[in-house]
């Protein structure tokens, strides 16, 4: 049932990282660093991001709270390199999200919100194993990582079931097994309790303590408290595009 | 280089997945053709001897159909397929995953255009099976011109799909495109037919070249130019046209990652 997560030292030495994450760990150095970050939508609104900086630290998790529209999922994609900053800076170390190659999203696991990122029609172990393939995880590690993820977020008996027959929480499974399945040092979760059941709660609990164990950092948006993972290093709320430290 | 191959190779395979998850959609293909096969091939009757081509009128047409079909299967519908991908929300796995977003949409575009290469295949085997087309013995040259073609087309689809990455929406336009390149680029009749002010199309773009050659090829048409003019036509569109459609497609990107609209649909 457990895989290990790839050793973070071989990790950074195949990619040419200047330390491991282990040293950045010790030294307090941040994962990742988010610096005056502003983002404004067309029209005459305010901006929906102002000045807003943020570090995350290899094993620890930060949750942001706010209000619905406040710009949680925004900061969540510019942090991803989907969008990409109008001002301010988003970087990995020496990687920005425009990095060549891919090395920076080599680097990070995303979980939208909603349910959309499925192909309705796929089955679930071709859904992980795609994701893998998009992933760049390397050939002789892919079916062991696709058999854990499906270990993992409970998804075994599920794997050769079409997603389109499937309930929203198993749905939620699957996008958060992708999430995890390369093993990444970052994961940006996005309202990641969405439909789970008491059983799905708890896998992912223990995936996020697996993770943060081998030096990842965990950023969890959600609109309420109550909906935040059960232990978190810091907590924010965004409101009026600034970010407010709560715990 | 491995990895970016098998990505490749996963979106193919994806792709494929999804075509034969709806079983209907195979059979169509493969028994559209014979009616447009058998609507042509009585035209070409009607219009006997007076129409001068080797094989006569259905020989001429049959490259035309074949390349429409060609066409409609990969300029027509990619940018639907990247609309229905960003409706999905499967474009942002693009946006975060090392593959990348140009790749992804690479990616995405190959299996149309296998489906494409099978599907003209298809009928023009079916032209000579069914239809007694007279294939010249020139035809099997006609695989790699056109793979060539394929090339020199997709900067027209990367046009598409970056309108529609930019503004979401192409409606009608890739049908408008095909309806053109038809017009234009002779595939029904002579481009000698057409008004001169409207002549000068024909030479702008690749699908004349590439129309001219297979027509040589598989059916012995007589060539306007040489074969090797044409071929270095074909090559030229393909060697400008190319880089500036990937360029257009990573710009769109970028737009919409700057203003925030990628996600959107």
């Amino acid at each position: 049932m457990t895989s290990t997560i790839a050793p973070v030292a071989a990790d950074a030495r195949e990619e040419g990282a200047s330390a491991p994450d282990e040293w950045a760990r010790a030294r307090g150095e941040e994962l990742l660093s988010i610096e005056r970050l502003h983002h404004r939508w067309k029209g005459p609104k305010p901006p929906v991001l102002s000045n807003v900086s943020l570090a995350l630290h290899p094993g620890e998790v930060t949750w942001i709270g706010g209000r619905n529209g406040v710009g949680k999922t925004t900061l969540l994609r510019l942090a991803g390199g989907i969008l990409l900053p109008q001002r301010g800076s988003v970087r990995m170390g020496e990687l920005t999200p425009t990095a060549k190659g891919g090395r920076y999203q080599r680097r990070i696991g995303y979980l939208s919100a909603g349910d959309r990122g499925l192909h309705a029609r796929m089955r679930v172990r071709q859904q992980l194993d795609y994701w893998a393939r998009l992933a760049y995880v390397p050939r002789a590690r892919r079916a062991t990582l696709v058999a854990a993820a499906l270990g993992h977020f409970g998804l075994r008996e599920l794997a050769e079931q079409r997603v389109d027959r499937m309930s929203m929480g198993q749905r939620q499974r699957i996008r958060l097994a992708m999430a995890f399945l390369h093993e990444p040092r970052l994961l940006l979760l996005d309202e990641p309790r969405n439909s789970l059941d008491d059983e799905g709660y708890k896998l992912l609990g223990a995936q996020i303590q697996r993770a943060t164990a081998a030096g990842a950092a965990v950023l969890w948006c959600s609109p309420r408290g109550e909906d935040r993972v059960l232990t978190c290093d810091a907590g924010y709320t965004l409101e009026d595009g600034r970010l407010e430290r709560v715990q | 280089m491995r990895a970016w191959c098998d990505a490749m190779w996963g979106i193919v395979r994806r792709d494929a997945i999804l075509f034969a998850s709806y079983r209907t959609q195979l059979v169509s293909q493969v028994v559209s053709p014979v009616f447009a096969l058998a609507i042509f091939y009585y035209i070409s009757h009607m219009l006997g001897r007076s129409f001068h081509s080797p094989g006569g009128y259905f020989g001429y047409v049959i490259v035309g159909l074949v390349i429409v079909e060609i066409l409609t299967l990969s300029l027509g519908l990619m940018p639907g397929v990247v609309r229905q991908e960003l409706v999905a929300g499967t474009i942002e796995r693009f946006l975060v995953s090392a593959h990348g977003p140009v790749n992804g949409i690479l990616g995405t575009m190959l299996f149309p255009l296998c489906n494409a290469f099978f599907s003209g295949f298809l009928t023009l085997m079916l032209a000579a099976l069914i239809f007694g087309l007279p294939l010249a013995s020139t035809a099997i040259l006609a695989i790699p011109v056109a793979l060539l073609g394929v090339v020199a087309f997709l900067p027209f689809a990367l046009l598409l799909v970056s309108i529609v990455m930019a503004f979401k929406q192409v409606a009608g336009v890739s049908q408008f495109i095909v309806s053109a390149i038809a017009l234009v680029g002779g595939l029904y009749f002579p481009i000698a037919l057409l008004p001169g002010w409207i002549r000068w199309a024909s030479e702008v773009q690749p699908f004349t070249p590439a129309t001219d050659l297979m027509r040589h090829l598989l059916v012995n048409a007589p060539l306007t130019d040489s074969a090797s003019v044409e071929l270095l036509k074909l090559v030229l569109f393909s060697t400008v046209l190319l880089p500036a459609g990937f360029a257009l497609l990573r710009l769109s990107i970028r737009y919409g990652q700057r203003t925030g609209t990628v996600a959107e649909y």
